[in-house]
């Protein structure tokens, strides 16, 4: 199977093997190979600004897919993720600044701390669901913002924590460009983890959760321990998320991740497509170019000599705020599966084009 | 259609990401404002008079003769965004200096400034962003290339405290004095909590537990009854806005007796007319006259205004005037960078330092006479100190004092 080029119209896997492949053709394994061989030489023709950019979308894409794997996956919810990329964030500086342990093995482990923590916070996961459990969720979002406002010895308090850069065998990798590569390995490397977790008995597991916790129990699946380790996942998730937004920046201050940041992972992963690990990463490709490319608007509309009064770039400035608000009602009502569905029906279209069935 | 569409909105995405500009003789400061975000309420005044002051600028021949190419972008307070709008800046136009905004924006670009060497000039005035070298054991990050006008948020609260003490003496007062920090557990109201405290307990307050109350307004009863209770005299507001207006109409129902104080973004005319009968004898620190003071400077600030309100009508609050003194300074430190060695933003931190005691031209008796070395970022170690009074609606503000602190080598940084 893994050897055709092309998808065949209809569904022939006779093998779990081939149930079970990340790549469903050849194609799409050499695009994919194609694209991450691009991506790494893409510093040699992309600016600074590109590079921020990307830098973005791998920090906050990492994030974004463990709350996939929480939300869309195993049907839990959680609205403390904000806080968790936080976490992240300031364990791994606090990591490196009190134990002198290298950055390179405090990402990691920060991931670990957060992981912890968030299964503190999802024990009440496995005794309630819905709103509850949103509610619940709430809660450690506040509490772990209150407690970055109090914990000097751990978040430095008012004036932040200090993260050094990233360091290996002597080099620091403190600009964009070296940066990006970090980004982009880490990227590669938790989504194809993702994947890998998707094919394996406990994704298929949360997957089970999700779709009808009932007979998953009946099945033998232990509701509390997936939904625990689901969040477990997530949180490991955010810390990493996290933990490279610190040391990008250099610094981390608990200004950023509220409640708002939280909402923001959840809308790019309803956007992206609940339960796609692509679409996760379409939908944060989204959220971070949309105010870049409304932003680019403003500025070409500066050009113009109607343009550039301070009631058009003002206004613009506003529409900007409520294009991302307008973006996730317009999702929801016309395209609830996300992007990864419309992606998956462009290449329908095209499959069989120009005889569609 | 889906085709259609998927085309035309990449190659919309290719074009507006890659707008270029050419430049002939200009150089480039970018503006992060918050005009729709959290911090509006003070950010679109301020955000006002850093462009208006930029605009009146260029309208009148640049940095002698090289023209100042400006964008404005309101970050709306996320992080992510403002990285974005500096990195862009500083890739595609070659920016040199950059007016900042808030807390977030600004501690989140320490490093990356350091390393660029791009001055920034913000509207945070923390006091851990005055230690250029690290000097302070205490300070965690160096912020070799940030700028505010203004004293920072600990040395106005020190500032108000020496007030403080000497109102308590002029009233007659008994015994220790209670003094209590209001605000937010975030890291503006927090900034100068702990440096604060110090000096109250040195001059003989006696400082209580902080109280809480929420950035966003709302209803802090309970709060002004745990003031109450603990018979504060004299509390530091921290928050702005909203937050400020909630807490004194709550303050005023409970019937509490307490002489608030605030930072300088809680207190202006908007929130005295909006928080009514509780404002009296509103103490809260400013850095610049008011737009009905007459002083020389003014003059020039007036026609700055005229930038965007040309009938002049506009009553601006003291945030305007302190963004176009912010705008200023990099003004005159560009000039002095030209003439030595051309706008680089290594020369405009160095222009910084080239004079002493030093007003803008055209400012004088606006801006407060700043210093900054390169071994000590304090420009401002003087507080204007204003009482605000609602009088029934017909607000009256008036100077009380104006506090000059000590440098002390132990307060750089914090």
């Amino acid at each position: 199977m893994s050897s055709l080029a092309m998808r065949p119209c209809g569904d022939f896997r006779t093998s779990y093997k081939a149930d079970n492949t990340i790549f469903e053709t050849k194609t799409i394994r050499l695009v994919t190979c194609l694209v991450i061989a691009l991506a790494c030489a893409a510093p040699l023709v992309l600016d600074g600004y590109f590079l921020t950019l990307f830098i973005q979308i791998s920090y906050l894409g990492i994030a974004a897919l463990g709350l996939n794997i929480l939300v869309g996956f195993t049907g839990q919810i959680s609205l403390g993720h904000g806080a968790f990329f936080g976490f992240g964030a300031f364990a791994s500086a606090w990591l490196n600044t009190s134990f002198n342990i290298p950055v390179v093995f405090c990402i990691p482990l920060a991931g670990f701390l957060t992981m912890g923590v968030g299964m503190m916070f999802g024990m009440p996961a496995a005794r309630i669901k819905g709103l509850y459990l949103a509610i619940a969720t709430l809660a450690a979002q506040f509490i772990i913002q209150d407690f970055f406002g109090r914990a000097e010895w751990f978040t430095g308090g008012a004036s932040g924590a200090m993260a050094a850069p990233v360091s290996l065998f002597g080099f620091d990798f403190d600009t964009d460009m070296s940066f990006y590569f970090i980004a982009l390995f880490a990227l590669v490397f938790m989504y194809i983890w993702g994947c890998n977790l998707m094919r394996s008995r406990d994704g298929r597991a949360f997957v089970a959760v999700r779709d009808h916790y009932l007979s998953a129990e009946i099945m033998g699946v232990k509701l509390n321990k997936y939904r625990l380790l689901s969040f477990g996942i997530s949180s490991f998730y955010a810390g990493i998320g996290g933990a490279l937004y610190g040391h990008y920046l250099g610094y981390v201050s608990s200004e950023g991740f509220t409640i708002l940041m939280s909402i923001q992972f959840l809308a790019m992963v309803i956007i992206g497509g609940l339960g796609s690990i692509k679409g996760t990463l379409m939908g944060v490709v989204f959220m971070v170019l949309l105010p870049e490319v409304l932003e680019g608007m403003v500025g070409l509309m500066k050009y113009t000599d109607y343009g550039n009064l301070p009631m058009v770039t003002d206004g613009l400035a506003y529409i900007k705020e409520m294009a991302i608000g307008l973006v996730i009602i317009l999702f929801l009502i016309f395209e609830p599966e996300g992007l990864a569905h419309r992606w998956g029906q462009i290449k329908n279209y095209w499959k069989c084009y120009p005889f569609a069935y | 259609m889906t085709k259609k569409i998927l085309l035309s909105t990449t190659l919309a995405c290719l074009t507006f990401t890659a707008g270029a500009a050419q430049a002939e003789d200009t150089v480039f400061v970018g503006h992060l404002a918050d005009m729709s975000g959290p911090t509006a309420f003070v950010g679109k005044p301020y955000a006002d008079g850093v462009r208006d002051a930029l605009a009146y600028i260029n309208a009148h021949g640049g940095i002698d003769g090289t023209k100042l190419e400006y964008e404005t972008i309101d970050y709306a307070y996320k992080v992510p965004q403002a990285i974005a709008s500096y990195k862009k800046w500083l890739s595609r136009k070659n920016m040199v200096a950059m007016q900042g905004w808030g807390t977030a924006d600004t501690e989140a670009l320490i490093s990356f400034a350091a390393k660029d060497k791009t001055p920034i000039f913000s509207a945070s005035y923390s006091g851990h962003l005055t230690d250029p070298k690290g000097k302070n054991p205490k300070t965690t990050k160096p912020a070799p290339y940030n700028f505010f006008y203004g004293a920072s948020y600990s040395d106005a609260c020190r500032g108000l405290v020496q007030w403080a003490a000497d109102d308590w003496k002029a009233k007659g007062g008994k015994g220790k004095p209670k003094f209590t920090h209001i605000g937010a557990n975030h890291p503006f109201p927090n900034a100068p909590k702990e440096a604060c405290a110090e000096y109250a307990t040195e001059l003989g307050f006696d400082v209580q537990p902080s109280v809480v109350i929420s950035m966003k307004p709302g209803d802090f009863k309970a709060q002004c009854l745990s003031l109450k209770s603990s018979g504060t005299n004299y509390g530091y507001i921290g928050n702005l806005g909203g937050s400020v207006q909630s807490l004194i109409k709550s303050c005023d129902t409970v019937g509490t007796d307490i002489q608030f104080m605030s930072n300088i973004w809680g207190g202006d005319k908007l929130v005295f007319k909006a928080a009514g009968e509780g404002v009296r004898n509103y103490i809260f620190p400013t850095m610049t006259p008011f737009w009905t003071d007459d002083v020389p400077g003014m003059k020039l600030v007036r026609e700055i205004s005229k930038m965007s309100d040309s009938t002049g009508t506009e009553e601006r609050l003291h945030h305007y005037i302190r963004g176009v003194c912010s705008t200023y300074f990099m003004k005159e430190s560009m000039e002095w960078a030209k003439a030595n060695g051309g706008i680089t933003g290594e020369n405009v931190k160095k222009g910084m330092y080239a004079h002493k005691n030093w007003v803008p031209k055209g400012l004088e008796g606006v801006c407060l006479a700043a210093t900054w070395t390169p071994e000590d970022h304090r420009g401002i170690n003087q507080v204007n100190i204003y009482k605000g009074n609602f009088n029934h609606g017909d607000i009256k503000v008036e100077k009380v004092n104006q506090v000059t602190l000590e440098r002390r080598t132990d307060w750089l940084g914090y």
